[in-house]
């Protein structure tokens, strides 16, 4: 068979080749700028009450409010209960996170659905619940009380109900970081002679800990701003979400912008850190 | 010294397996996936809990299911185990990947070792850097090194190097040889690839749904295939029914003492031997393509003589040309011819199959050939290899008597 001869013919102008798409070049920079712009308002529709805050806030009145003798006792005792919330949720939701990740228990999804119930109740649910069930005349609320405790109108109430409101973003965020760990790593590590407890250390822990990390700050984050559940079962002491709809209540909207922004700026710093962190050290694994 | 006897449950079948790997051994286990292969290895490992096992690893039990039930977890197994992907840890350095069985117990004289292995792996210059920095071959040497540092008394190789390319396959199969025999750590390596397993062991186990079918030379076991599964796994693509071979009327006396040609049908113009006068063949112009299959000869040809022994044909030992002296002979009409490689595959029909033949030449379509499978190891109905055991490879056993025999040929 004789071989033909090959002819290649060039594309006539004004033709796309193939895969190309007829998009001149103008029309694809408006899209673009288009695109951006459309993104950009429905961003600041979501900051939008931060810029409220920030533009209806005088310093006169952040002063006044803020110069009142005891005016920062809300911010310490939410920021205490806060630590101890995080504490809790650590010791606790860490190896529940860890077991519903791994899979390892029976009936996974009733677990899971139970974590997720406490994310659906609506906190003012959890308060009015959490009488019921820590509250004075209950058998938590007798125990409580032969160790000279109460769970109503305590520092414990408080920070039982800012677990009750954290704790799901806690343990989903941590699920889905032990999740995004390779188990085969971990069985790497077993069998270049790690016991459980030092694979946990060594691997899953620095290769969850990103996710963690976020998982923790926002809990943090919930945990500063809870109020359906505080406001029922731990009306005193009085944190700064109480602080913030008490002063609304007796002296109306300007007084109570001072202590929003104080949430905003004690609760904002640690989730802000926690992303810095995270995405540092999974750019760092890049490197 | 690396013994295991293991029972497994799988999903569909229960893999039963007994292997003795000694120190500087290697020993592939080559089957096709879902074979159970990993599932063994896992086993030995410690991942996997069988239901009946005893593994012993240079005198130690890592695993009994006898009276004294004994069931070592993996880190206190001692064993290493690479898979295809090369699990290496994302958060820490190369070196740190490196030295991460050194503990504080070991770590004295790692740094010597470290950077003597380092070298050799060639990866002296990577040590700083990450993981998800590394090409895939660079990742598996790391993989590979790390191993090594931990002192593992035995090595699982899991299909490491299943997403490599060739040449970068070969180098590190050549590198894990040499450092097994330096170490002198019984290795097993599991492969679905013959030319893999090849390679790298000095014993070829062969695993078809957990059963060890073959364990032997890696030369032996593609030449002498102990079974008909074995042949099929090892690369023999056609299995043609051997003339005179059955319990029949005109049956000759086995094929190992006389010639063999399977040839095409008269009208095919194929020349000297398309004589008629062919006497098992006849009623029956069209042999089931199927006729390789164990058992299948209760069809109508059964009674006619080429119930019982088929032969292999392995498409890598066929040559073109009647050489009655060094094997089977084939003669069919070529129905394809394709390039593979370096080489043409070429395709005839014969004995009512079609054989393939990777030949150095090009065959024109249409025409006809004739081919002779060097040396076809051959399997009665149930199976099992028949004369292989009897003659040798080079025996020229049927180069005597020879008798052609007729098969139909399908157009």
């Amino acid at each position: 068979m004789a071989a033909s001869p090959v002819t290649v013919t060039p594309p006539a102008p004004g033709q796309n080749g193939p895969g190309g798409l007829a998009v001149p070049r103008g029309l694809r920079n408006a899209n673009r700028s288009l695109a951006v712009a459309g993104i950009g308002v429905i961003w600041l529709a979501l900051l939008g009450p931060v810029i409220a805050l920030l533009t209806h806030l005088s310093w006169s009145s952040l002063t006044t409010a803020l110069g009142a003798p005891g005016a920062f006792d809300p911010l310490i005792l939410s920021a205490e209960s806060g630590a101890v919330t995080l504490g809790v949720l650590l010791l606790l939701g860490t190896p529940l996170a860890w077991a519903l990740a791994r899979g390892t228990l029976p009936f996974p999804r009733v677990w899971e659905a139970g974590v997720l119930a406490t994310l659906l109740l609506p906190p003012l649910v959890v308060g009015l619940l959490l009488v019921f069930m820590v509250g004075p005349y209950t058998a938590i609320g007798h125990l409580l009380s032969d160790l000279h405790l109460s769970a109503t109108d305590t520092f414990l109430a408080l920070v039982i109900a800012q677990v009750y409101e954290s704790a799901p973003y806690y343990v989903l965020g941590a699920q889905a970081a032990f999740g995004s760990v390779d188990y085969r790593l971990e069985q790497q590590a077993a069998l270049l002679g790690d016991p459980p407890l030092r694979v946990f250390r060594r691997v899953t822990l620095p290769l969850a800990a990103p996710g963690m990390a976020m998982a923790m700050a926002i809990a943090w984050a919930r945990a500063m701003g809870a109020f359906g559940a505080v406001v029922i079962i731990a009306y005193h002491p009085t944190g700064l979400p109480l602080q913030i709809w008490t002063t609304l209540q007796e002296t109306g909207l300007p007084s109570a912008l001072p202590y929003a922004l104080v949430l905003l700026v004690v609760a904002l710093p640690l989730p802000i850190a926690a992303y810095i962190w995270s995405a540092r050290a999974r750019s760092r694994r890049r490197s | 010294m690396l013994e295991a006897d293991v029972e497994v449950d799988r999903r569909d079948f229960t893999v039963r397996a007994r292997l003795t790997v000694a120190p500087g051994e290697r020993l592939a286990l080559f089957g096709p996936s879902g074979a159970g292969k990993t599932t063994l290895l896992e086993v030995i490992a410690g991942l996997v809990a069988p239901r009946r096992a005893r593994i012993t690893l240079s005198g130690r039990v890592l695993t009994s299911t006898g009276k004294s039930v004994t069931a070592l977890p993996p880190w206190q197994r001692r064993v290493g185990m690479l898979r295809q992907d090369p699990g290496l840890f994302p958060h820490l350095s190369v070196r740190d990947n490196l030295l991460y069985a050194r503990t504080r117990s070991t770590s004295g004289s790692a740094g010597a070792e470290l950077a003597e292995l380092a070298g050799l792996l060639e990866i002296d210059r990577l040590m700083a850097a990450m993981p998800a920095r590394l090409s895939g071959g660079q990742a598996h040497r790391v993989a590979l090194g790390r191993l090594l540092l931990s002192h593992c008394d035995a090595l699982l190789l899991d299909e490491p190097y299943a997403g490599l390319d060739a040449s970068l396959r070969r180098t590190l199969t050549d590198l894990v040889v040499s450092l097994v025999a330096e170490r002198r750590v019984p290795a097993i390596l599991v492969a679905h690839e013959l030319a893999e397993a090849q390679a790298f062991a000095d014993r070829l186990a062969v695993l078809d749904r957990g059963e060890l079918l073959q364990v032997g030379a890696p030369g032996e076991v593609v030449l002498r295939p102990a079974a008909h599964r074995v042949a099929e796994l090892v690369g023999y693509t056609a299995f043609v029914p051997v003339p005179g071979s059955g319990p029949g009327p005109g049956s000759g006396p086995g094929p190992a003492a006389q010639s063999l040609t399977v040839a095409a049908g008269s009208g095919s113009g194929s020349g000297s031997d398309s004589d008629s006068d062919s006497d098992w063949d006849s009623g029956s112009g069209s042999v089931p393509g199927s006729g390789s299959v164990p058992g299948s000869g209760s069809g109508p040809g059964s009674g006619s003589g080429f119930a019982g022994v088929v032969a292999g044909i392995h498409p890598d030992r066929v040559i073109s040309g009647r050489h009655p002296d060094r094997g089977l002979v084939l003669a069919g009409i070529v129905s394809s011819c394709r390039p593979a490689g370096a080489l043409w595959e070429v395709a005839i029909r014969a004995a009512g199959t079609t054989v393939t033949g990777r030949l150095p030449e090009a065959v024109p379509t249409g025409t006809v050939a004739e081919l002779t499978a060097v040396d076809p190891p051959y399997f009665d109905a149930d199976g099992a290899a028949v004369v292989a055991a009897a003659a040798p490879a080079g025996d020229h056993a049927f180069a005597e008597g020879a008798r052609p025999g007729r098969a139909g040929v399908e157009k």
